[in-house]
């Protein structure tokens, strides 16, 4: 298995490190999070509203008298999973539209193609809105539209790869000893475009947790299950900025930069493992 | 493939776009909510023969297909219908001062991001592996990983509310009857300045790090080898061969860009209360007014395309090889 070797490149490089322990910091933040979290995400009243960081409410309080530090701790819990979610849904279907496309070629490659090209043409995160707008606010819609509409730049990154794995000599082999299409396709092909699969994922998950917090910013999400975007929403709508109240508007933010760099320090790092003419370190 | 053979290929591949993003939006608009008429049943207990007789009137009793292309044809002569909140034509929302509020913003923030970013790339390039360097890219990456209306917000918390520099949000000051041009004009860029540095900074790290990293990878090239050989200062060398070099990518993804600082341009204009199109999506979308949200979506598809366009035949004729492919 080359996984190891991957994970020394990684290693070596310092964003790659540097990526790895931050995402490995969150993930356990969010996994013990709601356990050690001192009030629940309903228990209001628990101190005045807006009240300022205290030893007893590190990070104050919001409008209802909610702990902060709990609604943050519950918060990056959904975050991270929607974006996690809606990352490795995206790249399935990107995966499978450019295995396809490249694959088979002909028809099938020239009408996915215009699709990715129609996508590609306006603004992803605009086009989130709209959809989600229709479909109306809920956390699973938000996945759905993110999922939905983020595939294309993965499809034809894929799709392009696929078309030069498909003239190369081991698959040729493999079809001279009488593979069908599915055999080469899911042995010969998908295995060697992984790498640049996993790169392009660990980018949709920073591209998903942004988009995330956006939508839930706008009010598109669910209101009742906090996430970093919608803290903020109701920071903004409860006028915490005008108010001067730091402690309401930053920490979520923070934790939003902290999961999109994480992802995005990883993707630079794993450019070196798809591209390795970068190899320096 | 000449020029005009190219062109012609990329207009039939843009019309083709077009009536796929369409095909979306009248699904997305026209089909998916259901019939227009169902709750005029369930609201106003409406006769079946009155609903029937609005079915025919409004043509909802013909084959979907059928309506699909009346639906184009109305967006070919400019019906985008009324907007369910202003209660105005969407076509008069949407080209008004607003359209000129987000050009202004978006246009002028892009061509500073874009020379920021290239100075910035070139510096760093120079460079490569120094401290200087690293700190930009981590800058570059820090600031391309933040959410838009955070960094907003930040912004306002420190210079409108606490240092009181610039004003909190909108366009110009509301209250203020301004004397003549030249005041209106001071005030509308005081109001600018914040919503300016958000979108400015969102986009120069991108910017930065694609220039960048397409230099570095350039500069184990043979031609810069040579360059180097020939004896020209290491400034020259970058100037004048591999920056130039790195530039023929970027224009492509100056391209594609410009869709993303529209999107940055929906959430800056939404925390600065900035009076342009974007704001209005978000009002559009918070009031469910869909007849406003979709013509803002087609006045989107309708400019990007076009630019799309515009810049893939500029390209092509910076660089030949494109048309080849």
């Amino acid at each position: 298995m080359r996984f190891r070797e991957y994970l020394r490149i990684l290693l070596r490089n310092p964003y790659g490190r540097l990526g790895l322990s931050l995402i490995l910091f969150l993930s356990i933040i969010s996994a013990i999070g709601p356990y050690i979290s001192p009030y629940g995400v309903w228990e209001y009243g628990v101190c005045k509203p807006f009240e300022a960081p205290s030893p007893a409410h590190p990070l104050g309080c919001d409008e209802i008298g909610r702990d902060l530090l709990a609604l943050l701790l519950h918060g990056s819990r959904v975050s991270l999973l929607v974006g996690f979610a809606a990352a490795v849904f995206s790249t399935l279907i990107g995966a499978l539209v450019g295995l396809l496309g490249g694959y088979f070629g002909g028809l099938m490659d020239v009408v996915l193609m215009r699709v990715v090209d129609a996508l590609l043409a306006i603004p992803g995160l605009v086009l989130m809105i709209i959809f989600a707008a229709v479909l109306g606010p809920s956390l699973f819609n938000v996945v759905l539209v993110i999922s939905v509409l983020s595939w294309p730049p993965i499809a034809r990154v894929v799709r392009s790869q696929v078309l030069s794995l498909k003239e190369s000599p081991h698959v040729e082999a493999a079809r001279a000893f009488g593979a069908g299409s599915a055999r080469i396709i899911l042995r010969h092909i998908a295995p060697a475009t992984l790498p640049l699969l996993v790169a392009n994922m660990v980018l949709q998950v920073s591209n998903a947790i942004i988009s995330e917090s956006a939508l839930s910013f706008l009010g598109l999400g669910d209101p009742r299950i906090p996430t970093w975007g919608n803290i903020l929403r109701f920071a903004f709508r409860m006028g915490a900025m005008s108010a001067g109240y730091w402690w309401y508007v930053v920490p979520p933010g923070v934790g939003i930069v902290a999961a999109v760099l994480s992802a995005t320090f990883l993707g630079y790092a794993f450019d070196e493992i798809v591209n390795p003419k970068l190899r320096k370190y | 493939m000449g020029m005009p053979r190219y062109a012609a290929l990329r207009a039939a591949q843009t019309a083709i776009s077009f009536f796929i993003l369409v095909a979306i939006a009248f699904f997305l608009f026209r089909v998916m909510p259901g019939d227009p008429t169902a709750f005029l049943l369930e609201s106003t207990r409406i006769h079946p023969e009155t609903r029937l007789l609005l079915k025919q009137r409004l043509g909802l009793d013909r084959p979907l297909v059928e309506q699909f292309f009346i639906y184009i044809k109305n967006l070919f002569i400019g019906e985008l219908g009324y907007s369910l909140y202003y209660g105005r034509p969407v076509t008069e929302l949407i080209f008004s001062r607003r359209m000129v509020n987000t050009l202004v913003l978006v246009g002028t923030s892009t061509a500073a991001a874009i020379g920021i970013g290239l100075l910035l790339a070139l510096t760093s390039a120079r460079r490569y592996g120094s401290k200087v360097d690293s700190a930009l890219t981590t800058f570059s990456m820090v600031t391309y990983s933040m959410p838009t209306f955070w960094l907003g917000m930040i912004l306002i918390m420190v210079f409108a509310v606490r240092l009181r520099w610039f004003p909190v949000g909108g366009t110009v000051t509301a209250i203020k009857t301004h004397s003549n041009a030249l005041e209106y004009l001071a005030d509308y860029l005081w109001h600018m300045v914040l919503p300016f540095t958000v979108l400015t900074l969102i986009e120069i790290g991108y910017n930065y790090l694609i220039v960048r990293n397409t230099m570095v990878s350039l500069l184990q090239e043979d031609f810069v080898y040579l360059a180097r050989a020939k004896g020209l200062s290491e400034g020259d060398v970058m100037r004048k061969h591999v920056f130039r070099a790195a530039l023929p990518p970027f224009a492509t993804i100056v391209g594609l860009q410009i869709a993303g600082i529209f999107t940055g341009a929906v959430m800056t204009e939404t925390i600065f209360s900035w009076e342009g199109l974007g704001r209005l999506l978000y009002e559009a979308v918070s009031t469910r007014d869909y007849p406003l949200i979709q013509g803002i979506f087609m006045l989107i598809l309708a400019a990007f395309l076009i630019t799309n366009y515009v810049v893939d035949l500029l390209y092509a004729a910076l660089d030949p090889r494109v048309r080849l492919r």
